[in-house]
């Protein structure tokens, strides 16, 4: 059975039981209150009428009798009937044996009046009186019945509607979640790495599909991201390990060619200093994308944050003085605990240590700061050099995205993308400002990265 | 001063080429070409040193340490391997084994750190080693006060802790990666030259003003301290 048609039958049967109950209900109670009202009355005559026999005896009967007919509507019924059951008084045309037989009391059954052509039902009520003559009185309860007649026919119309009414929203409802889940599976379909673009179609309705839409596209938009980060990252993989390996490739073919040990040693040196530095690239970007894919978050501990940057600085001091620049430190007060991973955040922050003395030792100072907070860490590296345009700074931070274009010189242009990398896996940041002049870098970092889904 | 060396490594090349260098070097080396094998040779105990590849056929190298170590055979144990990235060699350092190398290494740097591991293990035999001494120079630990030709040198903290690891290291190569994680425990290469600016200022306090240096670079490898 196809879905649409599952949810359609669904649906209305889910309309149809409801309205039954409801309909039940009122039909339920209706019924008791009309069918109470007409027994509470009919017992009372009859025990009126026992009343008058047993106080005032036979003639008194006959009396009531007389002015019950007179009086009376004439849904009323009335009868005195001999034990051997012929009529001795009374209203009543025919009557059903079974109405005279014990036990006495209240019961309904098939009476016609006299004067009347067709039986009604009629609510009695039976007493045998002590001279074995049997007292019916009651009344028609045509009324009564009518109501409940009407009643139970609209309410009957009611059903069958309400089950149209259910039926139609169903088939509706199903039409509408088929049309909306098949976009989705459409999308689902063709979404592939030669069509990244394919989308969700959003409704102007708001509701949890158009929701569950824009999570799925939003999902779909990151997907397309690493996709095309992925194909960035392989092509300037290959154009960048190309020239070291060339150069590997002559520095080996000139030792080999070259009749001068003194010179063959040197061009070894060299090949070996290439292959260091194509496997220091390779390391790299085996960094960032485990960085990237969340692995290493069980080695995360806690750790103080000013502590690692004071080494840190104390360790590039020396460098830093060696290429003109002060290297400034000024460690915060009370511990600045953290929950990561020590050794790549050391990584990140020494990353961003060797930029600012590589790139502006020109500017003379080189600042490090770490700025405690209550939920968040900012790890600061302010220089004084060129600094990087606005507009450049997301090329900086791209894997190979060195801005200059010496590709002799060292560092492979990963620095800042691992960084960021390691910030990612702290679910923190890397932000690259202006130092005015110069160049600010901030790990922000949260002081304690929940372990959410990968 | 030959030792005797198990190596577990199922690369031969590479196999062939460490027990060469290494025989060359004066030890005796002993090979197997998987876990399992390595395992139950390793189990005899009589070998000073252990060098286990970490992805080996039959039993991975990881597991063959944890055996080791839970068989309680505590042979100083050096792993080699192609997983490069910091959180790699924590987790290789972490199950057990006293030092991690990433291929591909220079042979250099191989000797230099299988050298300070035997220096430990002959260490560990004889324990009254208070003051360091290499030639003229003199260290206490204890007071970490050095002194060169009976004269004081005044060290920063660091200084003080490159020297003492220099001089437990006396007369044997200590490369640059060594310095990084043994003195700075950081894991990760760094791209700059920041480790040799540090022993040449220690090296500027060493030497300077004495006749002979003791501090000594060497090339292709990295540092000695020897008088």
């Amino acid at each position: 059975m196809p879905t649409t048609l599952r949810i359609a039958l669904l649906a209305g049967l889910l309309a149809l039981l409801s309205n039954l109950a409801v309909i039940g209900f009122i039909y339920l109670r209706t019924h008791d209150e009309a069918v109470a009202t007409v027994h509470r009355q009919v017992i009372e005559q009859g025990k009126v009428l026992a009343d008058v026999y047993r106080s005032g005896g036979a003639s008194a009967l006959d009396d009531a009798i007389d002015d019950t007919m007179t009086y009376a509507d004439p849904q009323t019924v009335i009868a005195l009937v001999s034990p051997d059951r012929r009529e001795i008084k009374g209203n009543l045309e025919t009557v059903r044996a079974a109405v005279l037989a014990p036990p006495e009391g209240y019961r309904t059954a098939l009476v016609r009046l006299r004067g009347q052509t067709t039986p009604r039902e009629a609510a009695l009520a039976v007493v045998r009186l002590p001279n074995r003559q049997w007292l019916i009185s009651g009344r028609i309860a045509g009324e009564g019945l009518a109501i409940r007649d009407t009643l139970e026919r609209s309410l009957l119309i009611a059903l069958v509607v309400a089950g149209l009414l259910g039926l139609l929203c169903g088939v509706l409802t199903a039409r509408y979640v088929g049309r909306r889940i098949s976009d989705f599976a459409r999308v689902a379909n063709r979404f592939s790495p030669r069509d990244l673009s394919q989308r969700v179609p959003v409704s102007r309705a708001g509701d949890a599909f158009d929701r569950l839409a824009a999570q799925i596209n939003a999902m779909l938009d990151r997907i397309s991201a690493l996709m095309e980060e992925l194909r960035l990252l392989t092509d300037s993989l290959a154009h960048d390990l190309r020239s070291p390996v060339s150069r590997l490739r002559s520095a080996a073919h000139a030792a080999a060619e070259s009749g001068d040990p003194a010179e063959q040693e040197e061009l070894l040196g060299s090949v070996i200093r290439q292959a260091d530095a194509l496997m220091r690239i390779l390391t790299a970007v085996l960094e960032i994308s485990r960085s990237e894919a969340l692995t290493g978050r069980k080695q995360f501990n806690w750790f103080d944050v000013g502590e690692l940057a004071s080494e840190l600085a104390e360790m590039y001091d020396p460098l830093a003085d060696e290429r003109g620049a002060s290297l400034e430190y000024e460690r915060p007060a009370r511990p600045v605990p953290l929950f990561g991973h020590r050794q790549l955040l050391a990584q990140a922050v020494s990353n961003l240590v060797e930029n600012a003395i590589r790139y502006g030792s020109a500017g003379g100072e080189i600042r490090v700061r770490v700025q405690p907070g209550e939920r968040r860490i900012r790890v600061e590296v302010g220089d004084r050099g060129p600094g990087i345009p606005a507009e450049r700074r997301d090329e900086a931070r791209r894997r190979f995205g060195r801005l200059d274009s010496s590709r002799s010189d060292e560092g492979a242009g990963l620095g800042l993308a691992l960084a960021e990398a390691i910030a990612h896996l702290h679910e923190g940041e890397l932000r690259l400002t202006d130092n005015r002049p110069g160049l600010l870098t901030i790990l922000e970092l949260p002081v304690h990265a929940e372990a959410r889904a990968a | 001063m030959g030792r005797k060396i198990l190596l577990i490594e199922d690369d031969r090349e590479t196999a062939s080429y460490l027990a060469k260098g290494l025989g060359q070097e004066g030890h005796s080396v002993e090979q197997a070409t998987n876990g399992q094998d390595g395992l139950f040779r390793a189990t005899d105990g009589t070998f000073d040193l252990i060098i286990l590849d970490r992805m080996l056929p039959v039993l991975d190298g990881v597991s063959v340490l944890k055996a080791l170590r839970a068989a309680r055979i505590d042979t100083p144990v050096l792993i080699l391997s192609a997983l490069a990235s910091v959180g790699d060699r924590i987790e290789g350092l972490e199950c057990g084994s006293d030092d991690y190398l990433v291929k591909p290494f220079s042979f250099a740097e191989l000797l230099a750190r299988v050298n300070a591991l035997l220096r430990r293990r002959e260490a560990r035999v004889d324990p009254a080693e208070h003051r360091l001494t290499v030639g003229d120079l003199e260290i206490d630990p204890l007071s970490r006060s050095v002194k060169r030709g009976g004269r004081k040198l005044d060290l920063k903290p660091r200084e003080y802790l490159l020297l003492e690891y220099f001089a437990r290291n006396e007369g044997r190569v200590v490369t640059r990666t060594m310095l990084l994680e043994q003195v700075w425990d950081y894991h990760f290469d760094p791209g700059t030259n920041v480790i040799d600016v540090h022993v040449s200022r220690l090296r500027r306090k060493l030497d300077e003003g004495y006749e002979k240096p003791l501090l000594h670079t060497v090339r292709g490898a990295g540092y000695m301290l020897a008088a």
